[in-house]
């Protein structure tokens, strides 16, 4: 596949997950960090995104699993889980951790297990499309180490 | 595995930057968050030849790079010159918070404490003017925008800030605050004021 049909199919994804409501704008200001300087930007960060989110999702999982639940805990990692989903404009899995926190503050034990399920149905969806994404930039990184070499 | 992160990153104008000469504010930046901690990083770094960053996981992390621990001032050659320039902490962090942080720096027996800025995702009159009450020199709703980033040079003692600056970088740079949707980032500093 050419280059140009690489970014083109690159372009077509993420103006799906825009179109999704998976990504706000938040996401194109981390793209406009990203330049020559520092071409791997916005792959490392969410990578970093990744890691960290699925390490809060285990600890949730753990905290609304026992029987009598810290909430403080819960949500801590919940506030923290929805700051950085909106640092890299993740906005789906931003605003089911809004509702996430309602839920918290009510001590809502049934409302809270929904309200994970949701965020990792909604982290779950965006992560998918996010390592098309790496995969894609990986290649179009690839094409222009060659073209250098 | 420690969740410590200390770097130290120099911008030295690679974009044909006209900063050339210029003298770098060294920024402490302050996140438990790692994602927003290169988030910020990545920021500073893409407004110019300015920054150096510090970035560090915790309130009692900074605390050691500032040099300040319990019952000590931070060790510093003279007070005119420091090793960071300015702190830019997020507020809520686990046991020492960005409020913690604060009210440790701004208690040094310094005449000129360092600027500490607060970041925070939520906007509440009440926490802005604690921090405002105790020194905080700004508060910056996060996800923190370009706009936020050139603001933090007018909190940086002059003498740290070189003119030999060069203009096309930072039209540049400011027409990229422009374009970043800088009409939803009114200044919150007001509100504590009233």
């Amino acid at each position: 596949m050419s280059l140009m049909a690489l970014r083109e199919q690159l372009n077509v994804l993420v103006n799906s997950m825009f179109l999704e409501g998976l990504l706000d704008q938040q996401f194109r200001q981390l793209q406009m960090l990203q330049d020559a300087s520092s071409p791997g930007f916005v792959a490392e960060v969410i990578t970093l995104f990744c890691e960290d989110s699925e390490r809060m999702l285990t600890e949730l999982t753990k905290l609304l699993d026992q029987a009598v639940v810290d909430y403080q805990k819960v949500d801590a990692y919940v506030h923290q889980l929805k700051g950085s989903s909106s640092s890299v404009g993740a906005q789906n899995v931003k605003l089911a951790c809004i509702q996430f926190k309602q839920f918290c503050e009510e001590n809502n034990k049934e409302g809270c297990l929904s309200a994970l399920n949701m965020v990792k149905h909604q982290y779950y969806s965006l992560r998918s499309k996010f390592d098309t994404m790496l995969q894609l930039e990986q290649r179009i990184q690839a094409y222009g180490s060659e073209q250098q070499n | 595995m420690s969740m410590e992160e200390v770097e130290e990153a120099r911008e030295e104008g690679s974009h044909g930057s006209m900063f050339e000469g210029g003298v770098e504010v060294r920024v402490l930046v302050v996140d438990d968050s790692p994602v927003d901690r290169r988030v910020v990083e990545g920021l500073l770094k893409r407004s110019g030849a300015m920054f150096q960053v510090i970035a560090v996981d915790s309130g009692k992390r900074a605390m050691e790079v500032l040099g300040l621990t319990e019952g000590k001032e931070a060790e510093q050659p003279t007070v005119d010159d420091p090793k960071i320039d300015i702190i830019l902490t997020d507020y809520c962090m686990p046991e020492m918070t960005g409020y913690d942080l604060l009210k440790a720096v701004k208690e040094q027996s310094s005449q000129k404490p360092i600027p500490v800025i607060i970041m925070s995702s939520e906007n509440e009159p009440q926490r802005i003017s604690r921090c405002r009450a105790i020194g905080a020199e700004d508060y910056l709703l996060k996800p923190l925008q370009t706009n936020d980033v050139l603001r933090l040079r007018d909190y940086v003692r002059p003498k740290a800030l070189s003119p030999k600056t060069g203009t096309k970088r930072k039209i540049a740079i400011e027409m990229m605050a422009e374009n970043s949707g800088s009409e939803r980032r009114p200044c919150l500093a007001g509100l504590a004021v009233a």
